[in-house]
C-alpha cells in the first residue's frame, strides 16, 4: 500500500546538512500494524508525518495506493490524505472550541458528508468508543484518556484505511495505554485498518506486527513478531 | 458548513469578548459614518437626475466680467429666450420662465373675503415648452394647450389640495386663482414631483400674460438687451448629438449683434448642464435653493473612509496578533482534511458576522445620528431601509467589501500555517520582527496618522474661527438690531414712523435709516472716476446707503472731514481710507473736498468724509473702496439700524424692546410680519460653512481617536500578555513599576512619532491650501502640530497605561511559575 525509496530529510544548519531521515526505505502492506521506536530525535515523528504527507522529504521517492506522491500537486495530495488516512496525536489537539460530537464530525464536514449522514456516523462512533454521555462536553472537561479516545474516533470516522499515530500513549498512564492498544489491534484484525504508531514502550510496540527501530534517521533494525 | 463556521465563530466571540467588542464597536463608528455619508451624498447626487433625456438639458446663463471681476448670472436679458427660439439651430425645444417675486395668493370661497395665502414662493411664468423639457404627469387637463392663452395657471397637486381642499382635480379647472392683482384660471393640474429635484415650482401662470399685463410685461424686460435678470431663465433641450460649443457660439453671436458692451463690461452666454445646476455655487437656482458643495460631499466621502478604514485596521490588527491562538485549530482542521480555501472561507465568515453586527447596529444607530446631525442634513433625508432600496443594496456592498478589507490579510495568513509546525509545538513565528508584527506596526501607524490630521485640522479651523469671530472688522456688531421693512409695502414715510416710535423707546441709544448694514454677504458696486490733475483715474467701488446715523450706530470712525448731515444732498459722500489711497496714496486724510466724476456713470460728487476701513463682507474677502452715501430711491432706506443700550445681565430689555417694537409695526405694516436680526448673528451666519466644517471635524477627530485608542488597547493587552514571562524576569532582576511602563509604551510613542513625521507637512500643506480661502486669515503656527503629536501620545500612553500598569505591578513570582 506504501512505498518509501531512499527517502532523505535534511536541515540546513548553518553551512552543513543536518539529516533527520537518512535515505530510508520502507515497504508497508496493507493490513499491516506498525511500531516505530528509537531514541528521542532518531526522526520517527518526520518519518510518520512524511509518511502522511504533513511533512515533505528532500529528496527520495514515495508511493501510496499506487500514486506517485512526490510528483503529486498540493491539491491532490491533500485530496489523498483526506481519503485514506486519519492521524492519532500524542497532545491529542482536539478544537478546543468544539465539543466532542463535534469534533468528530469536522472530517466529514470536510468531505462533504451530508448532515444526515454525518449524524449517523458520529452517533455510531460515540457508540462505539462509549462516549455517547460526553457527547456535548468540551475537551477541555475530559481526562486524557477519554480525550484521546475522542481524537481515535476522530481519525477513524471517515474511515481511513491507513492510521498514523505519533506516541498515542505517550501522555497516558499505563491502564489508559493498554486499552487504546487493544482497541488498535481490534481495529487491525477486525476492520483490516493498516497502522503505523510511533512508541517509546516496548510493551506496547509488541501489539504490532513489526517493529522498526531508527537511530539517527536510519532504520537500525527492523523485527516481524 | 456555514452553520458550524456561525457557531465556532460564536463561541469564539465568546471567549474573546474583549477583542470582539472592539472590533464591533471600531467596525460600527466606522459604518455609522459611512451609512450616514451614503445618505447625504446619495440624496445631493439624485438631485433632477430622473429627467427623460436629462443629459440634452441645458440652461443658458450669462457670464460677465466688469472691470476685470468676474461675475456670474443664472439668468439671460429678456429677449434672448424669443432671439434663441427662432434663430438658434440644433435646439429641440426653448423654454424661458420666469420667476415671481412672493406675491400673495388668494382663492375666492364661500365667504367675502377670500382665501389668503401670504408670500407665496415657487410661482413662475412659463409656457407649454417647460412641460416640453420637463415632463409631469397631468391629473387634469393637457400639456398641450393648458397655457397657451393670457392668464391661465397649471398648480402642482399637493399645492391645488392647499387652494381647493375640497375639490378633485378635475372640479379645480376653471377655478380662480388671483396672485396680487393677477387674476388667473385654473387649467390644468400636474402631479407634484416626489423625487429630489430643485424644480419646486407649484404654479405654472402662463408666460403669455404679459400680452395682457403691464406689470407683468414690464418684469420680464422682453427688448432689453442690455438688463440681465436671474428672474428671467431659459432652458433648452438640444437635439441628439448637439455640441454645447455649436450653441454657445450662435448665441453669443445673436448677444453681440444686438448689443454693443461698454467699455470695460463683457458678457458671454454659457450652457450649464442639468446636472451641474444642484452643485454650482456661481449660480443661483430660482428661490434661493440650497446649492450642495462637492467639495463638501468629497470630504465627507473622505471622512467616513477613514473611520472606516481605522475599524477595519483595529480588525485585522487584533486578529493578526491572536494568530498564535489560532494556529493550533488550524493545523488541526488541515490534518482533518480542510483545505486552504475552506479555511480561508472559515475565516472570512467570521469577518463577515463581526461586520454583520456592526452594520445592524448602524442601521439603529443611523436614525439618531441623522437626528444629532439635522442642521447640516438636507431635510429630506432619512434611514428608512423600505423606501430605499439602494440603501440595502448600499449595505450589502459595503458588508462584503468591510469584511473583504478586515477579513482578507487575516485569512490568508491564518489559513497558511504548515500544520506540522503546529502539531510539532513549535510556535508560530509571530516576533517583533515578523513580516506580520511590521504589517501590524504599519497599520497602527496609519491609524495614528489619521487621527492626528483630524486632530490638526480640528485645532486649525477652530483657530480660524475664533480669529474671524473675533477680529476688529472697523465697527461695532454687538447689541445692534436691524429692522428690514416689507419691500413690497415699503414706503420712507412709514419707515419715518417707525423709526420715530423706536428712537422713544428707552433700550433704545440710537437708530438710524439706511440701505444693508456694514458687512453683508452680496455687495452693491458701481464705478466712478477721478481725474488727478490730466490723468483719469477709474475706481471701482461698493456702496453704502445711510443717514447722519448710520456711521455712528456702527461707530465707525470719522478720520476726516465731517459725518453727512441730515441737511445733506446727496451728492456729497464719506469713503472710505482705501478709496481715499487711491485718491491720494500718500495722505490720504486730504481726499476730503476732492470731486469724483462720473459716480454711478453721471453723477459729480463730493468727499466730505473719510471714514475707516471695515470689512464690508466676511473675511474671505479683503477690503475694497467704498462709499457711504444718501440716497434718493425708498429701497436705500429700507431697513432701520438700531444701537441698543447694555442690558443688565439676566435683564430682558431687549426683549421688552423688540416686542414694543413688533406691536407697533403692526400699525403701520398690518399685513406683513415683525422682521428683525441682531447684526452679530448675521455676522456669524458668514462662517456657518466652516462651523459645520468645525463641528464635523471635530466629531471625525473624536472618533478617530476613540477607534483607534480602542485598537491601541487590544494591542497593549496582547503584547503584554506575550511579554508577560519577560516582565516578571526584569522585575526579579530589579526593574521598578515606572521602568517597566515606560519599556511597555516605547513601542507606541515612537509609533505616534513616525506617524507625526509622515502628517506633519501633509496637514501643512492641506491647511495653508483651505487657509487660502480667507483674504484674512490666522497664522499655521507651530504649536498646532506640537499640541497635537504631544496631544496623541498622552492619549495613547494613558490609554495603554490601563493595561501596562497592570502588567508591571503583577507579582513576578506568580507570572514566573505559571510559564
Ligand atoms: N525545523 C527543524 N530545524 C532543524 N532541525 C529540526 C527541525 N525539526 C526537527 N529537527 C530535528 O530533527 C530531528 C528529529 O526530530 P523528530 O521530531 O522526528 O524526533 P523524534 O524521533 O520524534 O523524537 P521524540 O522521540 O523526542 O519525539 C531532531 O534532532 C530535531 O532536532
Ligand atoms: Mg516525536
Amino acid at each position: 500500500m506504501l512505498s518509501l525509496q531512499h527517502i532523505s530529510k535534511f536541515y540546513q544548519v548553518g553551512g552543513t546538512r543536518n539529516f533527520v531521515i537518512n535515505d530510508i526505505s520502507l515497504e508497508v502492506e496493507a493490513g499491516e500494524f506498525i511500531s516505530i521506536m528509537g531514541p528521542s530525535g532518531s526522526g520517527k515523528s518526520t518519518l510518520l508525518n512524511i509518511i502522511g504527507m504533513l511533512d515533505e522529504p528532500s529528496s527520495g521517492y514515495h508511493y501510496f495506493v499506487g500514486e506517485t506522491v512526490h510528483q503529486l500537486k498540493d491539491k491532490q495530495r491533500s485530496a489523498l490524505y483526506k481519503k485514506y488516512i486519519g492521524f492519532v496525536f500524542q497532545a491529542y489537539h482536539l478544537i478546543d472550541e468544539l465539543t466532542v460530537y463535534e469534533n468528530i464530525e469536522t472530517p466529514l464536514i470536510y468531505q462533504d458528508f451530508k448532515s444526515t449522514e454525518r449524524k449517523a456516523m458520529v452517533a455510531d462512533m460515540l457508540d462505539r468508543f462509549q462516549i455517547v454521555g460526553k457527547k456535548d462536553l468540551f475537551p477541555a472537561q475530559l481526562s486524557g484518556g477519554q480525550q484521546q479516545l475522542v481524537g481515535i474516533a476522530r481519525a477513524l470516522i471517515a474511515g481511513p484505511k491507513l492510521l498514523l499515530a505519533d506516541e498515542p500513549t505517550g501522555n497516558l498512564n499505563s491502564k489508559q495505554g493498554e486499552e487504546i492498544m487493544q482497541l488498535f489491534k481490534k481495529l487491525n484484525k477486525e476492520d483490516g485498518v493498516t497502522i503505523i504508531q510511533v512508541t517509546h514502550s516496548e510493551k506496547n510496540a509488541e501489539y504490532g506486527s513489526r517493529i522498526i527501530n531508527l537511530l539517527d534517521g536510519r532504520i537500525e533494525s527492523s523485527k516481524q513478531l | 458548513m456555514f452553520r458550524n463556521y456561525f457557531k465556532i465563530a460564536m463561541r469564539g466571540f465568546g471567549r474573546q469578548k474583549l477583542f470582539t467588542f472592539i472590533n464591533v464597536v471600531g467596525l460600527s463608528i466606522g459604518i455609522s459614518a459611512a451609512v450616514v455619508i451614503y445618505l447625504i451624498v446619495h440624496f445631493d447626487f439624485t438631485f433632477d437626475k430622473f429627467h427623460k433625456d436629462g443629459d440634452r438639458i441645458y440652461r443658458i446663463v450669462t457670464n460677465y466680467t466688469y472691470s476685470g471681476n468676474a461675475g456670474f448670472n443664472s439668468g439671460v436679458c429678456g429677449p434672448m429666450g424669443g432671439a434663441v427660439k427662432n434663430q438658434v439651430t440644433g435646439i429641440e425645444v426653448v423654454a424661458p420662465f420666469f420667476t415671481l417675486g412672493q406675491p400673495d395668493v388668494f382663492i375666492p370661497g364661500n365667504t367675502a373675503v377670500p382665501v389668503r395665502f401670504k408670500n407665496q414662493e415657487n410661482i413662475i411664468l412659463a409656457d407649454g415648452n417647460y412641460f416640453k423639457i420637463f415632463e409631469y404627469k397631468w391629473l387634469a387637463g393637457s400639456a398641450q394647450h393648458a397655457l397657451d392663452a393670457p392668464n391661465q395657471v397649471v398648480i402642482t397637486s399637493d399645492q391645488a389640495k392647499k387652494y381647493f381642499p375640497t375639490l378633485s382635480y378635475d372640479q379645480m379647472i376653471g377655478k380662480i386663482v388671483t396672485y396680487d392683482t393677477l387674476k388667473t384660471t385654473v387649467t390644468g393640474i400636474v402631479q407634484t414631483i416626489k423625487e429630489n429635484t430643485d424644480f419646486n415650482f407649484h404654479d405654472f401662470i402662463s408666460y403669455s400674460t404679459n400680452q395682457t399685463n403691464k406689470t407683468i410685461a414690464d418684469q420680464l424686460q422682453l427688448t432689453k438687451w442690455g438688463a440681465t435678470n436671474s428672474e428671467s431663465q431659459l432652458f433648452v433641450k438640444l437635439s441628439p448629438k448637439t455640441k454645447t460649443a455649436h450653441i454657445e457660439k450662435q448665441i453669443n453671436g445673436i448677444f453681440n449683434k444686438n448689443y454693443k458692451e461698454r467699455a470695460g463690461v463683457s458678457h458671454s452666454y454659457h450652457l450649464q448642464p442639468l446636472s451641474d445646476m444642484h452643485f454650482n455655487e456661481n449660480y443661483y437656482n430660482f428661490f434661493d435653493d440650497r446649492i450642495a458643495s462637492k467639495t463638501t460631499l468629497y470630504g465627507l466621502l473622505t471622512i467616513a473612509s477613514f473611520l472606516l478604514l481605522l475599524g477595519c485596521i483595529n480588525f485585522v490588527n487584533l486578529t493578526t496578533a491572536q494568530a498564535t491562538q489560532r494556529a493550533k485549530e488550524i493545523g488541526i482542521r488541515k490534518t482533518m482534511g480542510s483545505s486552504r480555501k475552506q479555511l480561508i472561507l472559515q475565516f472570512l465568515s467570521e469577518t463577515f458576522f463581526i461586520t454583520l453586527a456592526a452594520v445592524i447596529i448602524s442601521i439603529a444607530l443611523t436614525p439618531l445620528i441623522l437626528k444629532l446631525f439635522a442642521d447640516f442634513i438636507a431635510p429630506g433625508i432619512n434611514a428608512n431601509l423600505l423606501g430605499q432600496p439602494n440603501l440595502i443594496l448600499f449595505l450589502v456592498i459595503l458588508t462584503v467589501m468591510v469584511s473583504l478589507l478586515s477579513g482578507f490579510y487575516p485569512a490568508i495568513l491564518l489559513s497558511g500555517y504548515k500544520p506540522i509546525m503546529v502539531l510539532k509545538n513549535q510556535s508560530v513565528p509571530n516576533s517583533s520582527k515578523s513580516h506580520n508584527a511590521y504589517l501590524r506596526k504599519s497599520l497602527t501607524i496609519t491609524q495614528f496618522i489619521i487621527a492626528q490630521f483630524f486632530i490638526m485640522a480640528t485645532i486649525l479651523v477652530s483657530k480660524q474661527i475664533y480669529y474671524v469671530m473675533h477680529k476688529d472688522m472697523g465697527f461695532k456688531k454687538d447689541a445692534i438690531l436691524i429692522i428690514s421693512a416689507p419691500w413690497k409695502n415699503l414706503t420712507i414715510k412709514k419707515n419715518r414712523l417707525l423709526i420715530d416710535y423706536i428712537r422713544s423707546i428707552p433700550q433704545v441709544s440710537l437708530a438710524g435709516l439706511g440701505g444693508p448694514p456694514p458687512s453683508e454677504d452680496g455687495n452693491n458696486s458701481t464705478e466712478s472716476t477721478y481725474m488727478d490733475g490730466k490723468k483719469e483715474v477709474k475706481i471701482e467701488l461698493d456702496e453704502k446707503y445711510g443717514d447722519e446715523n448710520y456711521i455712528n450706530v456702527y461707530h465707525i470712525k470719522l478720520l476726516a472731514g465731517r459725518n453727512l448731515r441730515a441737511s445733506d444732498s446727496t451728492s456729497g459722500f464719506l469713503i472710505n481710507e482705501t478709496y481715499a489711497r487711491l485718491i491720494n496714496p500718500q495722505y490720504p486724510l486730504e481726499a476730503v473736498g476732492k470731486q469724483i466724476e462720473k459716480f454711478n456713470g453721471d453723477k459729480t460728487m463730493q468727499v466730505i468724509g473719510v471714514v475707516g476701513d471695515f470689512n464690508q463682507m466676511s473675511l474671505h474677502e479683503s477690503i475694497t473702496p467704498l462709499a457711504i452715501l444718501k440716497g434718493n430711491q425708498t429701497y436705500n432706506y429700507a431697513r432701520i439700524h438700531i444701537a441698543l443700550k447694555p442690558e443688565i445681565a439676566g435683564g430682558n430689555e431687549w426683549k421688552t424692546a423688540i416686542a414694543s417694537m413688533g406691536t407697533y409695526w403692526k400699525q403701520i405694516y398690518p399685513d406683513d410680519d415683525f422682521d428683525y436680526r441682531f447684526f452679530d448673528d448675521s455676522i456669524a451666519k458668514f462662517y456657518a460653512s466652516e462651523q459645520h466644517t468645525a463641528t464635523l471635524l471635530a466629531w471625525a477627530t473624536g472618533l478617530s481617536i476613540f477607534i483607534s485608542c480602542l485598537g491601541l488597547l487590544g494591542l497593549a493587552i496582547y503584547t503584554t500578555n506575550q511579554r508577560t514571562k519577560e516582565i516578571g524576569v526584569r522585575k526579579v532582576l530589579g526593574a521598578s513599576v515606572a521602568q517597566i511602563v515606560t519599556l511597555l509604551s516605547t513601542e507606541v510613542v515612537s509609533l505616534i512619532l513616525i506617524a507625526f513625521l509622515v502628517i506633519t507637512p501633509i496637514a501643512w500643506w492641506a491647511m495653508n491650501k483651505w487657509m487660502q480661502s480667507f483674504a484674512d486669515r490666522t497664522t499655521i503656527s507651530w504649536w498646532i502640530f506640537v499640541l497635537s503629536g504631544a496631544g496623541m501620545i498622552i492619549t495613547a500612553v494613558f490609554v495603554s497605561s490601563f493595561q501596562t500598569v497592570k502588567a508591571a505591578i503583577a507579582n513576578p513570582v506568580k507570572s514566573l511559575r505559571s510559564e
